[in-house]
């Protein structure tokens, strides 16, 4: 009995925090084309975020509407009230990205198009009946937020823990940026997977919408990394192609997560005792998120508005 | 929380998920280098209209050129930068001021002008119930510094097609007024302006508006006139059909709105902090998909009287700012209180959490 209740994921009640979305905004005026001086494979790796976000954090928030009524547990339901707006701000801010790269000569619009296609149609509502069908397309998105939440979450603290960012200079707004962003994943990393077992929970799910979601993120990022390198304005010859041999020599210098780091966090997610409570510091996240520029300014403003 | 379970799978669809993952992504490693290195992406379907890289609001930063002080207690800041988004007379700025703070200022420059934003800012102390905004702005801006601005945002648009426009300014508010005024006395309009303040030490753009026209401008300065006859004047110069605009001190909208004649519309704009979310008159939502109607009081907003009803209903931040709460409105004026929605969006949206009717009733696709 007892080794049966092992295998249930079991949440660390310590880590868990009332959400609640912050009115940030940034300004994208002096920051470079290579945020990370001299290191444009690393900064468009990262830059990738720009690409998927936008269209993929709305579409959690519109599968997470529909999700809404369906959750029976008042406390559940707070978290995803919390994590849909967290969502939603992250959205508009990587969003908000897009223009000032565009301005730098770097257009995003054939990869967005793309992906706009991939999230709002593909991933999108479709024509399914009432009943059964919709309800089973619904539980497998959610079942993929909650996959592609743990990998937001192992990006949050990686971040998080970046110093390497930091000692070769990078850009502070973008490193705000992705900071806020990152430690609002950790702070809500659980709510995905609660609202995954709250409302099925099954294993094969989780196992299927996994592998869905890390093949499709894995060619999604190598993709989107090749694309910015190959239309970078300011890149010629060989600096214009990227290489798995470039991905572990950042990972190896602390400017992106490791090869083995990530392979490591597979066997994780599929262990059926995983709780993504377990995983990462809630109070590093709410230290970063009480000093970020961002983040206090959208207190300050939250505060003045009373 | 319940007890996780493992359904049944659904090995066909499963089967057909995964499938499709993998013909997306199982090409060989050559073909993608050999397509990109046309560079191009290769073929994925695009949506026709993309949604992403066109964000609704974006953060500009903006230096302050010039810090000029146009009356007593007032002070006109020019912020340059290049490309700025079109504005309408009745638009507002959020300055983003160095220490952090945010406040809402309303364009009184010209329109046509995009590498410029004009605003004039009264010093409001501690006493007055300030908030350290404007004491900021007075005391700490200088000509060089930058500061963020977001928007520009209408939430006090000038209406075309009224036969007649009357305007009521009280200080300061005479900021959103005097594009509105310019706007129809270039498009040959009728108009009538009441501008009251302190003294005229205090109320700036007194010689502008002596120009735009002495005869159809008011001015009632305090000091001199006491208090302005409100009923007086609206009896003059509103008449069928005549459009008000009003920005000022509550105690004059309130005048105002007293007095109004019956056949005018009433517009307003408060000194309100933004997305101040209770406060307003009472007024019933329909939610037509539902057939129900549910009653907003004064002190509640459309979110929660619409979460009773409908207790699935979608939000999150509750101060306007998310989007969440978004919906589409069938029937009736809406005032909007967000900072979020574009103009063309207030069309026919709104933000439940913070936006209310402007009349008795709307009607929301729920």
């Amino acid at each position: 009995m007892s080794h049966k209740q092992a295998r249930f994921p079991r949440p660390v009640a310590s880590e868990h925090i009332p959400l609640k979305a912050r009115d940030v905004s940034f300004s994208w005026a002096d920051t470079p084309l290579h945020w990370l001086p001299g290191d444009p494979f690393t900064t468009h790796t990262i830059n990738v975020l720009h690409l998927l976000l936008p269209a993929g954090e709305r579409w959690f928030v519109h599968v997470y509407k529909q999700a809404l009524p369906l959750v029976r547990d008042e406390r559940l339901r707070a978290d995803v009230i919390g994590f849909i707006g967290q969502e939603a701000m992250h959205s508009q801010a990587h969003d908000a990205v897009l223009p000032h790269l565009r301005e730098q000569g770097l257009d995003p619009t054939p990869y967005t198009a793309q992906v706009d296609w991939l999230f709002e149609k593909l991933l999108g509502d479709r024509t399914l009946p009432p009943g059964r069908a919709r309800r089973w397309w619904l539980l497998e998105r959610v079942a993929l937020i909650a996959a592609i939440e743990h990998y937001t979450a192992f990006l949050g603290d990686w971040v998080l823990n970046a110093q390497e960012l930091d000692r070769r200079g990078a850009d502070p707004t973008m490193l705000d940026l992705l900071r806020w962003h990152g430690a609002e994943e950790v702070e809500h990393r659980s709510v995905a997977f609660d609202l995954f077992l709250h409302l099925d929970g099954g294993y094969p799910r989780r196992v299927r919408t996994w592998a869905t979601a890390f093949t499709a993120l894995v060619f999604l990022w190598q993709r989107g990394t090749r694309f910015f390198l190959e239309h970078d304005p300011t890149l010629t010859g060989t600096a214009r192609r990227a290489t798995f041999g470039d991905f572990r020599r950042s990972g190896r210098a602390g400017t992106l997560p490791t090869t083995g780091a990530m392979l490591r966090s597979i066997p994780r997610y599929l262990s059926p005792s995983y709780h993504p409570s377990r995983e990462g510091s809630t109070a590093q996240a709410v230290a970063y998120l009480a000093s970020s520029p961002a983040a206090t300014a959208a207190e300050a403003r939250a505060n003045g508005a009373v | 929380m319940a007890p996780p379970r493992a359904l049944p799978s659904d090995t066909a669809r499963a089967a057909l998920l995964v499938t499709g993952a993998a013909l997306l992504a199982g090409r060989s490693r050559r073909a993608l280098r050999r397509r990109v290195a046309a560079s191009t992406l290769w073929p994925l379907p695009t949506l026709d209209e993309p949604v992403s890289g066109r964000p609704r609001s974006r953060t500009l930063r903006l230096r302050v050129a010039r810090h000029e002080r146009i009356a007593e207690g007032v002070v006109r800041l020019r912020l340059e930068g290049p490309d700025l988004p079109a504005w309408e007379p009745g638009a507002h700025l959020d300055l983003v001021l160095p220490s952090g703070l945010v406040r809402q200022y309303s364009l009184c420059g010209d329109p046509a002008d995009t590498s410029s934003y004009t605003v004039a800012i009264r010093r409001i102390g501690a006493d007055a119930g300030g908030r350290g905004g404007s004491r900021e702005v007075h005391d700490v801006l200088r000509p060089g510094h930058e500061v963020e601005v977001r928007g520009p945002r209408n939430r006090f648009p000038l209406t075309a097609g009224a036969p007649a426009y009357v305007f009521v300014a009280g200080g300061i508010g005479i900021t959103p007024i005097l594009p509105m005024v310019r706007a129809v006395e270039a498009r040959g309009g009728t108009w009538r302006l009441l501008y009251c303040g302190r003294d005229r030490a205090s109320m700036p753009f007194l010689d502008e508006l002596e120009e735009l026209g002495a005869e159809r401008v008011a001015v009632v300065a305090g000091d001199e006139a006491g208090r302005p006859d409100v009923a007086g004047f609206l009896s003059g110069a509103a008449g069928e059909s005549t459009a008000v605009y009003v920005c000022g001190p509550e105690g004059l909208m309130d005048a105002v709105a007293e007095a109004l004649p019956g056949a005018c519309t009433l517009h307003l704009e408060r000194f309100a902090p933004r997305a101040a979310s209770g406060g307003g008159h009472a007024f019933e939502v329909e939610l037509r998909r539902s057939g129900r109607t549910v009653a907003v009081g004064p002190d509640t907003t459309v979110l929660a009287a619409v979460r009773a009803a409908l207790p699935g209903t979608a939000y999150s931040c509750e101060q306007g700012f998310c989007g969440t709460c978004q919906q589409r409105v069938l029937e009736g004026e809406i005032e909007h209180r967000d900072d979020l929605l574009t103009d063309a969006e207030r069309g026919g949206t709104m933000l439940m959490c913070v936006s209310r009717a402007r009349g008795e009733r709307i009607v929301l696709d729920l």
